[in-house]
């Protein structure tokens, strides 16, 4: 047990490159998963070029053009109550929302995962403390932990982040702290640990990498449900404020023309929903592909 | 039009009370009604009453403070004048009218002192409470004395901490002497429901009494139950001493969203609607739906682009000016309020016989609005954002949070004054934090809010305007704009020492003249609410006076 | 195992400790009070909105006020609502039967028509329903709920009006089929989500089941496709589910919370907002605890039922 490289089952195929892993020709076999790329990828580019490819401003406010329905004129998604472009106002929404919900995955896999791998490195005492917390969290109706949050903080699109972030990485923490024990007494473990590693360097070189794979199925899935979040939040009004739109806001109020003027809330719900379908396929099928657990919540 | 109504519309109720000898005459001349209850007569004349039927009332916020002198919101008073009475009330001419009290005390029935200072109130006999037990002077004074006492979260002590030598007489006569002359407490009093004294002093903590979820009073109705989230059941009060009632029971129906209000008042399932009635936007809709009576009536309530004057961008006068230049206030009230409110230039509600009509009209102008600017000295930056000795005139616009229209009026009037070069931002917030600290401490920028300035039919605002009023400074009122000027606060210091309607008039129309000209708000329009009932259904009568349409529920009833 | 019983509780207690302080310190450090509704109040001053809060004792340091709110509950006294001065417990019992009613209606039918999606798409595998079955589940865990119910209120209320938009009776009515109409909408849409998760989930546990050799013993036996089925795959893959139906339960209050939104139907979940919004936080505490109650009990029964129905589980 003298050698100083030690074996660990993450860095073993390093040799090989990445597009042409096993991993790679798995997921790509998986045609939801596939289907889910494309459509994020349709989606993301929408969003991105859309706004210049439109003759209106997502902002501009014309009372005369108020409640026109999809296709009148260039409107192609039809006008608000206050006269605007709902495609416009969609795809800025969408550079938003999606943003909110990429960010809040990094923000929350990384306090999840930090949490995780100290909870199932450490074990014993900090270990239950932190498990304890997480399971503390998990408690709230994370609707609740949302609305009082955003109570508190002045709503704007990146306290929004950080808000949902804060109430969403308990369940990554769960899987790390899951995957983190069972191979905490693995004999590569013991090895740096008895060759005097520091810690930090242990839970950072030789434990994260081999619970890599949950960790990105379950960022995917917590992209999913932050683009959710975002959007109850918002509904309900203690989210991304006005004028500024997002998929979720532009939902609140929705329901006061739902008669007269549906398309205000099937434009978005529909965008939401692709988006969420999107990276919950994605999810999927890495989750297929990097064969992790299948019991993930 | 209005001139002329205006004078039916008096509310001359301060010199009734304060009764000087040009009160008197003013009082004589204003025909005040010193008769009971009308209808009072004719009802006993009839000798019994029909009573069938039940209506159905809906609100939207839910009813639940019924101790009507603990803090409470508009529909809370909706119940209250179903089960209680006041000595005597305000009627939509801003007349008092007696209800427990014998006669509305004047100088010239000797119910009122020539000073104003003495006080004293013959009661109607033979009333009883629902429970059976009879009510008396004890009860008037039992309730003056919780109003005050320091353990009771009583939500008002104005006027009532003036009472000295509260005496019994008899027990149907009680007399008490002012501590000083206070020219709104007629109007205070007539919003002052009287509570029995043999069960609010029954428990030991009166804010906790059984008496606050199972109220008992001498109203045309009686309590029954409440389903919490849900909906309150009140039955007739048949040996009511008044008028009415004139149905057997009252279902008050807690609807939370209006647009399922509204729907169900579509199918009949709601005879009259309440707070907040129906939405602007369905009034062309409403108003043609066979069967259904649907009106426009005015409410007291002024929307207002409010400033915080602490702030350095809202000192100069010429920003406030330019920015009511800004705000096309005929496109918000015709394309967003579907044409129904009545632009404003006063807090003052325009039934109010203290309203002034001559204040200068504003006009929508962009470009009035950039010379107003431009002369002041606020040249656009390199940002274009206008700026002032390093001021920055960009600020934030609040208000409550999920109030749709008013948020859509918000983003148009950011487009505004965006044009002018000015930054406006929306910070919404929901109501318990927007009308907190943030609020009455002046910890916002800007604010839209809808505000009732009176108190019932009194035209007195020192709570509102007064320099001394300021919380955020220590004052006591809520002059959350910060707005001080020695000239409104010598107006209004006059204005509760004179009791002649016309003086006062000429005192209150100058404090409106100089608050047009301050702008410490911009007024943009007084409220108007779109009421409906079944057909068929006899009596509703709106009371500008009151905040809520069920003021007088007990004369409603089935044709 | 009355000793992990014990070491549970024990753990649970600890939880609602570390729940109810959390709770308390982000509800009350929020700005704005249980008094904001009344500021705009006519006549409203803040001497008058600073005297009330002196005598609810909301000047209070927030430790003091803690202590003195988990002290009363220790005694078992939850509290009296800022709003109506009913006590808390009252409050939320009479919200309760809503909530359960719609919550109880959709979790038949999504264990009904969950269960059967999973264990035909286990025993079908990779067969067109099971595939559309899978796609479907995955759309529909896609779909914010409430958007979902506005969807459906729009086709079937405002379009078609074939259903009541919202309420849980029609006012004066209240009859059997009064309440089944309302119910439809909102258990249907509330629905959806939990057939979606119970399909998932009943056909992994079917297929774990089914090639297991107890069942190959009973096919092998003669039994029927059908009686296999029933007796013998369905017994058994119905375990794992009872903890999940465990872990529903929490969802009570969450789940339902923008349903309920959305139908205005008078239960917990708008009950919690209503209070929320009013800062009526002795309610929302009690809201907060009560459900924190109900995950712990929930998954604390779950498993020990797993242990009493399957004895390969042994706690410890």
């Amino acid at each position: 047990m003298s050698s100083v490289t030690i074996p660990s089952p993450a860095t073993a195929s390093e040799e090989t490159h990445w597009w042409k892993s096993r991993t790679l020709r798995r997921f790509m076999r998986h045609r939801l998963a596939v289907i889910g790329v494309a459509m994020i990828t349709i989606l993301v580019l929408s969003c991105v070029f859309g706004p210049y490819l439109l003759p209106y401003d997502e902002l501009f406010i014309d009372l005369r053009a108020r409640f026109a329905p999809p296709l009148t004129g260039y409107h192609i998604f039809g006008t608000d109550p206050l006269g605007r472009d709902i495609a416009a106002r969609l795809f800025n929404a969408g550079r938003i929302s999606l943003l909110v919900g990429f960010f809040a995955m990094l923000m929350s896999t990384a306090l999840g995962t930090l949490i995780g791998i100290i909870a199932g490195y450490r074990g014993g005492l900090t270990g239950a403390i932190l498990m304890r917390i997480v399971d503390a969290f998990l408690s709230f109706p994370s609707i609740f932990l949302l609305l009082a949050l955003a109570a508190f903080i002045k709503p704007s699109p990146f306290m929004i982040t950080v808000i949902i972030a804060l109430t969403s990485w308990m369940e990554v923490a769960r899987i790390v702290n899951a995957e983190i024990r069972s191979i905490r007494e693995r004999d590569f473990v013991l090895a740096a640990r008895s060759l005097g590693y520091r810690n930090s360097t242990i839970m950072l070189k030789e434990l994260l990498p081999n619970a890599i794979g949950p960790i990105i199925v379950a960022g995917t899935l917590t992209v999913a449900r932050a683009i959710l979040l975002e959007a109850y939040v918002s509904f309900l009004g203690y989210g991304i404020q006005p004028p500024l739109p997002s998929w979720g806001n532009m939902l609140n109020g929705a329901q006061q023309y739902l008669d007269r003027a549906p398309w205000l809330a099937i434009v978005p719900g529909v965008a939401i929903t692709l988006a969420v379908t999107s990276f919950n396929f994605i999810g999927d099928g890495l989750r297929d592909a990097l064969d992790a657990r299948s019991d993930l919540e | 039009m209005s001139d002329n109504k205006n004078d039916v519309l008096t509310h001359p109720t301060r010199r009734q009370v304060m009764g000087q000898t040009l009160g008197l005459m003013a009082l004589r001349a204003s025909g005040v009604v010193f008769s009971g209850v009308p209808g009072f007569s004719q009802a006993l004349a009839a000798g019994e009453k029909s009573i069938k039927g039940q209506l159905i009332i809906s609100f939207s916020q839910e009813p639940t403070v019924f101790n009507p002198h603990m803090p409470h919101i508009e529909v809370d008073d909706g119940i209250h004048f179903s089960l209680f009475d006041p000595l005597f009330y305000v009627d939509p001419e801003g007349k008092f009218v007696a209800a427990l009290a014998a006669e509305v005390p004047t100088v010239e029935n000797g119910g009122i002192s020539a000073d104003g200072l003495t006080w004293k109130v013959k009661l109607r006999e033979g009333v009883k409470w629902h429970d059976g037990a009879p009510f008396t002077a004890e009860d008037v004074k039992a309730t003056f004395e919780l109003l005050v006492n320091p353990d009771f979260r009583s939500w008002r002590k104005t006027g009532h901490d003036l009472i000295r030598d509260l005496k019994v007489v008899s027990p149907t006569e009680i007399t008490w002497r002012m501590e000083k002359a206070f020219a709104p407490y007629p109007s205070i009093l007539a919003s002052t429901f009287i509570t029995p004294k043999h069960l609010m002093s029954a428990s030991a903590d009166p804010n906790n009494a059984p008496f606050n979820n199972a109220p008992v009073g001498t109203g045309p109705f009686k309590w029954v139950e409440r389903v919490a989230g849900d909906h309150i059941t009140l039955e007739a009060n048949a040996d009511y001493f008044a008028e009415g009632p004139y149905v057997e029971r009252l279902i008050y129906k807690y609807i939370p969203d209006l647009n399922v209000m509204y729907t169900q008042f579509k199918a009949g399932d709601i005879d009259v609607l309440g707070l907040q009635w129906i939405t602007p936007d369905h009034y062309e809709e409403a108003k043609d739906l066979p069967g259904m009576t649907v009106s426009v009536v005015p409410a007291a309530t002024v929307e207002s682009f409010s400033f915080n004057m602490d702030r350095p961008q809202f000192k100069d006068p010429a920003v406030r000016e330019a920015l009511y230049a800004a705000i096309d206030k005929a496109a918000i009230i015709d394309a967003l309020y579907y044409g129904l409110p009545a632009p404003t230039e006063t807090y003052m509600p325009q039934q109010s016989f203290y309203y002034n009509p001559d204040l200068p009209k504003q006009a929508y102008d962009i470009d009035k609005a950039k010379e107003l600017l431009d002369t002041a000295g606020w040249a656009p930056g390199p940002d274009g954002i206008r700026a002032k000795d390093g001021v920055k005139l960009a600020f934030t616009c609040s208000t409550t949070a999920g109030n749709h229209i008013r948020e859509q009026v918000q983003q148009y009037i950011q487009q505004s004054f965006k044009d002018l070069g000015v930054e406006m931002s929306i910070s919404n917030l929901p109501p318990a934090v927007m009308w907190g600290e943030y609020w009455m401490m002046s910890k916002f920028d800007t604010v839209i809010v809808g505000l009732n300035f009176l108190t019932g039919s009194d035209p007195d605002t020192s709570d509102y305007f007064r320099s001394t009023s300021i919380p955020a400074k220590g004052g006591a009122g809520q002059n959350t704009w910060q707005y001080a000027n020695p000239e409104v606060d010598a107006l209004l210091a006059k204005g509760g020492e004179v009791f002649v309607p016309e003086e006062r008039k000429a005192a209150y129309a100058k404090v409106q003249e100089i608050m047009r000209k301050d702008l410490p708000f911009l007024p943009l329009f007084q409220y108007a609410t779109v009421q409906g009932n079944k057909q068929g259904i006899e009596g509703i009568n709106p009371n500008v006076n009151t905040r809520i349409n069920t003021w007088n529920v007990g004369m409603w009833r089935r044709a | 195992m009355l000793s992990y019983i014990v070491s549970r509780l024990l753990q649970s207690l600890v939880l609602l400790l570390l729940v109810s302080i959390i709770g308390f310190a982000v509800l009350n450090l929020a700005p704005g009070g249980p008094l904001s509704q009344y500021a705009l109040t006519p006549g409203m001053t803040q001497e008058t909105m600073d005297r009330i809060a002196h005598q609810m004792g909301l000047d209070r340091p927030l430790p003091i006020q803690y202590l003195d709110w988990i002290w009363r509950l220790l005694q078992g006294d939850w509290g009296k609502s800022y709003r109506d001065q009913l006590p808390v417990l009252q409050i939320i019992s009479s919200h309760l039967f809503a909530t359960l009613l719609l919550m109880g209606t959709s979790m038949v039918i999504s264990i009904a028509v969950g269960t059967w999606i999973g264990v035909r798409g286990a025993t079908k595998r990779y067969s067109i329903f099971d595939y559309t079955a899978t796609v479907g589940a995955m759309v529909a865990l896609s779909i914010p709920t409430f958007w979902f119910g506005l969807v459906a209120i729009y086709v079937f209320a405002l379009r078609l009006k074939w259903l009541p938009a919202g309420n849980m009776y029609t006012v004066g009515d209240g009859s059997f089929m009064d309440y089944a109409t309302h119910l439809i909408l909102p258990s249907l849409v509330l629905a959806l989500v939990d057939i979606a998760v119970w399909s998932r989930y009943m056909r992994t546990a079917t297929l774990d089941v089914i090639n297991q050799d107890f069942v190959r013993t009973a096919r092998a036996k003669g039994l029927s496709e059908r009686a296999v089925l029933m007796t013998h795959v369905l017994r058994n893959a119905l375990i794992p589910m009872i903890t999940l139906a465990g872990l529903q339960l929490p969802t009570i209050l969450g789940g339902a919370l923008v349903t309920e939104t959305v139908f205005t139907w008078p239960g917990m979940g708008r009950l919690f907002l209503d209070s929320l919004g009013y800062h009526d936080y002795p309610v929302v505490m009690g809201l907060l605890m009560f459900s924190a109650i109900l995950v712990l009990v929930g998954s604390l029964i779950a498993d020990i039922l797993v242990a009493f129905v399957d004895p390969r589980v042994r706690l410890g």
